[in-house]
C-alpha cells in the first residue's frame, strides 16, 4: 500500500517524498519495530526509508546496522505479507554490514518451507545472503528440496541464489549439482534458463565439460527460449575458443555451427534474433555462412514490430565495419528505415549507411540527419558523431561538409558527454588531416566563446596553445584566448594564460603583445591565474631559449603524484642540497594507438575504450606504493622507479598455475614482480619461487618467495636484478621455472591432508627483457628544433645505420612496430601516415633509464620487391645508448 | 479451566497479546514445547535444532502469545539479550536428564537474572524441568536447589516437570504462566 501511495504522489509531481531523509532520524524511527503489537503500515514505511537510504549510498556503521537488523528481526511476529517481504529485502541489504545476521536462519528456513507461497522465493534469497560456508550445513537440505520444488518461483530463486553464493565460495555448489541437473528439465521457462546458467557457470573453465554439456543440449529443443538464447551464447564461445586453439577457420561444417543455423528457424523471435546476432558477430565468418543470418536481420528490418526493427538495425550498425558486405545487402531496407517514426531506429539506419556508403552518398545522408537531429536524445546524437568521425577518416576530402555539420551540433543544446564527443571528433580530424586544421580550430574557437563546460573549455584552450602557434596566422587565436581571460571562471582563465604563453614562446613576432597581456593577467583576482601569469611573464622576459624550451614549451613530464610525494618528503627533512628533479620518475604517456582508435570507431560510444588509458596513467604511481611495501630495500636503490612495463603472461591463461610478470626498471636495477595464481582447489603451495637462468652480466641481488599460496590466491614473487655493466648485454631473454612445494588438501575446506609436502616445478615461458623496458616516452613538442640543435651540440653522439625490414609490408606496419620496439614517443605527429605514400620519416623521443635523453629519426621507404628499408639515426648524450639501439634493431 | 476463562474476563483482559521468550540450553526441548502449544494446524512434524530464533504464535485461553523461541546453542546465547526488553514473560526450559550441563544452566540463569533489562522487573519466569520421562531425570526440587531458585525474590516464578513429547505437565505450567502474566499487566 505504501508503494501505491508513493507512486501516486510522484504522478502528481509533488516530488520525491524521501528526498531529505536523515540517517540518524530514520534509524531512530526503526525503534518502532520493537513495539507490541507491530504496526505493519508504519513499519513498512520506515523499512522503505532505510532501504532508500542504503540505495542512495548512505553508509551505515556496523553498530547502526546491527541495531537496525535486530530490531527488524522482531517484525517476524507480524503476519503482514508486504511487511514480511520488506523484511527480506532489509535482511539482504544489511547482511553485509550487520553482525550476527545468522540469527534469522531458522525463521527464514521456516518461511521458505512454509505454506505461504508469497514468502518462499524471497525467503530463499534472503537466506542465501546471510549464509556463509561455515553455516552451509544448516540449509543444505532445504536448498536441495527448493531447487526441485514444484513452484517455479521457488526453484528459480534457489538456483539463482546458489549462483550468487558461488561468487564467494565456488565449490559450494557441488553438493547440489544433481538437483540443478534435474531443474534443467523443468517445464518452466525461467527455471530451465537459470539452471543452465548455473550449470554453465560451474563448468565454464573446463572446456571438455562445456563441450559435453553443449553436445547433450543441442540434441533436443529446450522448451525455454531464454535457455536457448543462453545456449547459443555458450556455443559461440565454444566455437571461438576452439578456433583460437586450432587456428582452423573452416568450421562451417561443424555441428556447433549447424546448431546456430537451425536456431535461425526457431519459432521464437527472440531465439531467431539471438542466433542471427551471434552469427554475424562471430569472427572470421565467410559470406556463405553469413548469408542466412543476414537475411533474417533483413526480414526483421521490415517487421511491423519496432523492437525487431531496432534490434536488427542495431546489430547491423555494430558489424558495419567488420562485415560491410552483409550490411550492403540490407541497404534498401536501411534506406526505408531512414524515415522510421522511431527516431532511434532512423538514427541507427542512417549511421549504418554512412559507415558503409560511398563518398557520393555522404551529402544526402547528412542532410537527412539534419532534419531530425534535434529530436533525438544525446545518446543517439553521440552515435551520429561517431559515424561522422569514421567518415572523416574514410573520406578526408569530405571534411568541410562534416566539419560544418559538427559545428552546428556544437552550437546546439547538449550534455557534457555529447559536447565532448563532438570536440573529440574535431580534434581527431585536425590531427589526422592537416588540411582540416584551420577550419577545425576556428570552429573550436567559436565554441569556447559560449561553452558552459569548464573541463571542455580547458581542453580546447590547451589544444589552441599547442596548435595555434604553428598555424598560418597565429595572431588570430590570441583574441579568442584573451577573451576567456576576461569572461570566464578561474580554472578557464588559468588555462587561457598557459595557452597564451605558448604563443609568446613560439612566435617571436607576437612576444611583445603576449607579454602585455600576461602583465595584465598579473592583476587577476585568482591566485593560480596570477601565479601562472607571473611565471610565464618572467620566463619569457628572460629571453633564455633553454629556459623557455624546458619550462613553457615542453610540458612537465614527471609523474605528478611522485613529485608531490618527493616534495613532501623533502619538506619534512630539508637538506642543504637542492631538490633534484631528475630523481622523479617520468609519467606514463598515453597514446592513442591505431587499434584502440579502430575499436572506438566500432563501438558507438567512445567512453568504453578510453578507460584503459586512465588506468595506465595511474600505473606507475600505484606500483611504486605496492613495491615499496613489499620490498623496503628499494628505497636504497639509486634513482626511483623509472618505468613499469605492461604485464606479460608467462603461462597460458587457463593452466594450473598462472604466472604474470611485471618488469619494473630502476636506474641500474630491474625488479621482476611475478604474480602467481594457484587455480587448483586440491593443492596448497608453499615456498613458491621462480628460478631464473641469470643471463650474462646480470647479477641477482635479492629474491623473495611466497611462503604460502592457497587455492584461488594470487601473490607475487619479487626478484631484484642488477642490470649488466655493459649496456649491450641488457637486452636478452631469460629462462624461468616456477618451483614450489605442494601439499594436497581437501578442496572444500582447504585444509592440507598431511604435513608432508613434495617439491614440484613448472616450466614457464622465457622472459624477454627488451629495450622498451628501459625506455620511457617523452613528449617533445618541437622535436625538429631539438634535432637540429643536437647536430651541432658537442655533448651529443650520433649513430646511423640502414636496415632492411623485409617482414614488413607497409610503412604503417613498420612505424607501429618501431614505436613499439623502441618504446619511444612519436613526435611531430610523425606516426600519422598519409595512406599510399612510399616514403615517410618518423621522429621519436625518449629517455633511457638513468635520465639519458634519446632522439631518433627513422627514414622509411617501401618498394614492392624489397619491402621496407629504413635509415635510422640516433642522437643521444650517451654513446652506449646509441649503440644499444642500433645493435638491437639489427 | 472454565474458571480461569472467567477469571481472565473478570480481570478485564479479553484480547490480550503478550510477547514471551523461550530460553534454555540447546537440546532442552524448547522448540518441542512451543510446537506442542501451537494449534493443530500450525504444528510441524519434525523439529530441528534452531539456528538463531523462530517466532511462533499460539493462544492459551484468551491470551495470544508471541513466543521468541531462541536457539540454545552456545554461540547464539549472547544474542538472547536483544529480546529481553520487550518480553513480558520468560519460559526457561531445562533438560532434567542432562546432569552434566546443569552447572552451565545455572551460569546462564545467573547472567539472565542480572541483566539490566531483567534485574529490576517483576517479570514472571516459568521453569520447565523437561524430559521428565527419561530415567535419570532430576526432580523439580533437586533442580530448584541446584539452580538456587529460592534466591529469586522479586519475580514470580514456578517450576514444574514436563514431557514435551506427550504434553504432560505443560498444561499446569501454562496455566500458572498465563495467570502470572495477566496479574502483572493488571
Ligand atoms: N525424551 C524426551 N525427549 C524430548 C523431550 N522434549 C524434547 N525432546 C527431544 O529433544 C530433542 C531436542 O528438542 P528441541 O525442541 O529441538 O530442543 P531446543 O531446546 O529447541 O534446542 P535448540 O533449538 O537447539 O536450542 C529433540 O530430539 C526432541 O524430540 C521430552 O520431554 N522427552
Ligand atoms: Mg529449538
Amino acid at each position: 500500500m505504501a508503494f501505491k501511495r508513493d507512486k501516486k504522489e510522484e504522478e502528481e509531481g509533488t516530488g520525491n517524498p524521501f528526498q531529505n531523509l536523515d540517517k540518524t532520524a530514520v534509524l531512530q524511527e526503526a525503534r518502532t519495530f520493537n513495539d507490541t503489537p507491530v504496526n505493519p503500515k508504519k513499519c513498512t514505511h520506515i523499512l522503505t526509508k532505510i532501504l532508500y537510504l542504503i540505495n542512495q549510498g548512505e553508509q551505515l556503521g556496523t553498530q547502526e546496522a546491527t541495531d537496525a537488523f535486530f530490531a527488524m528481526t522482531k517484525l517476524f511476529q507480524s503476519k503482514d505479507v508486504i511487511l514480511r517481504r520488506m523484511v527480506y529485502l532489509g535482511i539482504k541489504e544489511l547482511s553485509n554490514i550487520a553482525e550476527d545476521v545468522i540469527i534469522v536462519t531458522s525463521s527464514l528456513t521456516k518461511d521458505m518451507t512454509g505454506k505461504e507461497d508469497l514468502y518462499r522465493a524471497a525467503a530463499i534469497r534472503a537466506l542465501c545472503s546471510i549464509t556463509d560456508t561455515t553455516m552451509i550445513q544448516a540449509i543444505e537440505r532445504y536448498m536441495k528440496q527448493a531447487i526441485v520444488d514444484r513452484n517455479s518461483a521457488v526453484s528459480s530463486a534457489a538456483v539463482v541464489s546458489i549462483f550468487h553464493m558461488t561468487k564467494h565460495s565456488p565449490d559450494l555448489v557441488k553438493r547440489w549439482v544433481n538437483e540443478v541437473q534435474e531443474a534443467l528439465n523443468s517445464e518452466n521457462v525461467m527455471v530451465q534458463y537459470h539452471a543452465l546458467g548455473l550449470l554453465y557457470h560451474i563448468r565454464k573453465s573446463d572446456q571438455l565439460a562445456v563441450t559435453k554439456l553443449v553436445a547433450k543440449l543441442t540434441k533436443f529443443t529446450m522448451k525455454s527460449p531464454y535457455a536457448t538464447c543462453m545456449l547459443i551464447r555458450i556455443v559461440c564461445k565454444l566455437i571461438e575458443d576452439q578456433n583460437a586453439a586450432s587456428g582452423d577457420t573452416n568450421w562451417s561444417n561443424s555441428p556447433l555451427f549447424d546448431y546456430l543455423e537451425t536456431c535461425l528457424r526457431h519459432k521464437s523471435e527472440t531465439v531467431v534474433y539471438e542466433a542471427a546476432h551471434a552469427i554475424v558477430n562471430l569472427r572470421r565468418t565467410s559470406a556463405r555462412e553469413l548469408a542466412p543470418a543476414v537475411s533474417v536481420l533483413q526480414l526483421f528490418c521490415s517487421s511491423p514490430k519496432p523492437v525487431l526493427r531496432f534490434a536488427a538495425v542495431r546489430t547491423l550498425n555494430k558489424v558495419a565495419i567488420t562485415h560491410p558486405s552483409a550490411v550492403t545487402a540490407c541497404n534498401l531496407d536501411l534506406e526505408n528505415m531512414i524515415s522510421d517514426s522511431n527516431r532511434s531506429i532512423a538514427t541507427l539506419a542512417i549511421t549504418t549507411l554512412l559507415k558503409t556508403g560511398s563518398e557520393s552518398s555522404v551529402d544526402r545522408l547528412m542532410k537527412q540527419i539534419a532534419t531530425f537531429v534535434s529530436e533525438i536524445s544525446d545518446e543517439f546524437k553521440i552515435v551520429v558523431v561517431e559515424a561522422i568521425r569514421a567518415l572523416c577518416l574514410k573520406f578526408p576530402r569530405k571534411h568541410a561538409v562534416l566539419m560544418n555539420f559538427l559545428s552546428a551540433m556544437l552550437r546546439d543544446e547538449g550534455g557534457l558527454e555529447y559536447k565532448a564527443s563532438i570536440a573529440d571528433t574535431i580534434i581527431t580530424i585536425i590531427e589526422e588531416n592537416p588540411e582540416a586544421k584551420e577550419t577545425g580550430l576556428a570552429h573550436l574557437c567559436e565554441f569556447i566563446e559560449d561553452c558552459e563546460h569548464t573541463s571542455l573549455a580547458v581542453r580546447i584552450l590547451h589544444l589552441l596553445g599547442k596548435e595555434g602557434p604553428r598555424a598560418k596566422q597565429p595572431s588570430k587565436y590570441i583574441r579568442f584566448i584573451y577573451n576567456r581571460v576576461i569572461l570566464e571562471n578561474a580554472t578557464v582563465r588559468a588555462a587561457a594564460v598557459t595557452a597564451m604563453a605558448q604563443f609568446g614562446a613560439l612566435c617571436p613576432q607576437l612576444l611583445d603583445n603576449v607579454q602585455v597581456l600576461l602583465a595584465r593577467c598579473q592583476m587577476d583576482g585568482d591566485d593560480e591565474v596570477r601565479d601562472r601569469a607571473t611565471y610565464y611573464h618572467s620566463i619569457l622576459a628572460s629571453q633564455n631559449k633553454q629556459l623557455i624550451q624546458d619550462y613553457i614549451i615542453e610540458p612537465l613530464m614527471v609523474s605528478i603524484p611522485s613529485l608531490e610525494r618527493a616534495l613532501h618528503a623533502y619538506n619534512l627533512h630539508p637538506s642543504p642540497t637542492p631538490f633534484d628533479m631528475s630523481s622523479i620518475p617520468l609519467s606514463t604517456i598515453t597514446t592513442s594507438d591505431p587499434t584502440e582508435m579502430a575499436d572506438r570507431l566500432r563501438t558507438p560510444s567512445g567512453g568504453v575504450a578510453s578507460e584503459p588509458t586512465a588506468q595506465a596513467t595511474a600505473r606507475v604511481e600505484s606500483y611504486y606504493e605496492k613495491l615499496s611495501a613489499a620490498l623496503p630495500e628499494i628505497a636504497n636503490l639509486p634513482g626511483t622507479l623509472f618505468k613499469s612495463a605492461a604485464p606479460v603472461m608467462l603461462t597460458e591463461s587457463e593452466t594450473e598455475y598462472v604466472v604474470r610478470c611485471i618488469k619494473h626498471s630502476f636506474q641500474s636495477h630491474l625488479i621482476l614482480q611475478l604474480e602467481v595464481s594457484n587455480t587448483l582447489s586440491d593443492q596448497l603451495l608453499e615456498n613458491v619461487t621462480v628460478q631464473l637462468e641469470i643471463p650474462e652480466g646480470y647479477e641477482l641481488i635479492k629474491e623473495t618467495p611466497i611462503p604460502r599460496l592457497a587455492y584461488n590466491e594470487t601473490q607475487s614473487v619479487y626478484i631484484i636484478l642488477q642490470y649488466p655493466p655493459s649496456l649491450a648485454d641488457s637486452v636478452t631473454s631469460v629462462g624461468a621455472v616456477l618451483k614450489f612445494s605442494v601439499k594436497d588438501c581437501d578442496p572444500t575446506t582447504g585444509q592440507p591432508d598431511s604435513d608432508e609436502g613434495y617439491d614440484d616445478e613448472y616450466m614457464l615461458e622465457d622472459l624477454e627483457i627488451s629495450l622498451s623496458d628501459q625506455m620511457a616516452k617523452v613528449n617533445k613538442p618541437n622535436f625538429l628544433a631539438l634535432w637540429e640543435e643536437a647536430e651541432t651540440d658537442e655533448s651529443m653522439n650520433e649513430m646511423e645505420d640502414t636496415f632492411c625490414l623485409s617482414k614488413m609490408e607497409s610503412i604503417q606496419e613498420a612505424v607501429a612496430s618501431i614505436v613499439n620496439f623502441l618504446g619511444m614517443q612519436p613526435a611531430e605527429r610523425s606516426d600519422k601516415i598519409v595512406a599510399g605514400k612510399s616514403s615517410h620519416t618518423l621522429y621519436l623521443a625518449g629517455v633511457f633509464r638513468g635520465g639519458i635523453d634519446v632522439l631518433v629519426r627513422s627514414k622509411l621507404a617501401v618498394s614492392a620487391d624489397t619491402g621496407v628499408t629504413m635509415q635510422l639515426t640516433v642522437r643521444s648524450t650517451s654513446e652506449d645508448v646509441c649503440e644499444l639501439i642500433t645493435s638491437t634493431i639489427g | 479451566m472454565k474458571l480461569f476463562g472467567k477469571l481472565a474476563n473478570i480481570l478485564g483482559i479479553k484480547k490480550k497479546e503478550v510477547k514471551i521468550l523461550i530460553l534454555g540450553l540447546n537440546n532442552s526441548g524448547k522448540s518441542t514445547i512451543v510446537n506442542h502449544l501451537k494449534s493443530e494446524e500450525d504444528k510441524v512434524l519434525n523439529i530441528v535444532p534452531t539456528v538463531g530464533l523462530n517466532v511462533e504464535k499460539f493462544k492459551y485461553h484468551n491470551v495470544g502469545f508471541t513466543a521468541f523461541d531462541m536457539s540454545g546453542h552456545g554461540k547464539y546465547r549472547d544474542l538472547w539479550e536483544h529480546y529481553y526488553r520487550e518480553s513480558e514473560g520468560i519460559i526457561f526450559v531445562i533438560d532434567s536428564s542432562d546432569t552434566l550441563r546443569i552447572a552451565v544452566v545455572r551460569d546462564e540463569l545467573d547472567i539472565l537474572l542480572q541483566h539490566p533489562d531483567i534485574v529490576t522487573r517483576r517479570i514472571p519466569i516459568l521453569f520447565f524441568a523437561n524430559k521428565m520421562d527419561l530415567r535419570d531425570s532430576l526432580s523439580t526440587v533437586k533442580i530448584a536447589t541446584i539452580l538456587g531458585l529460592e534466591r529469586i525474590e522479586d519475580k514470580p516464578w514456578h517450576i514444574c516437570a514436563s514431557n514435551a513429547l506427550n504434553g504432560e505437565g505443560l498444561q499446569e505450567g501454562s496455566e500458572w504462566f498465563t495467570q502470572a502474566i495477566c496479574e502483572n499487566i493488571k
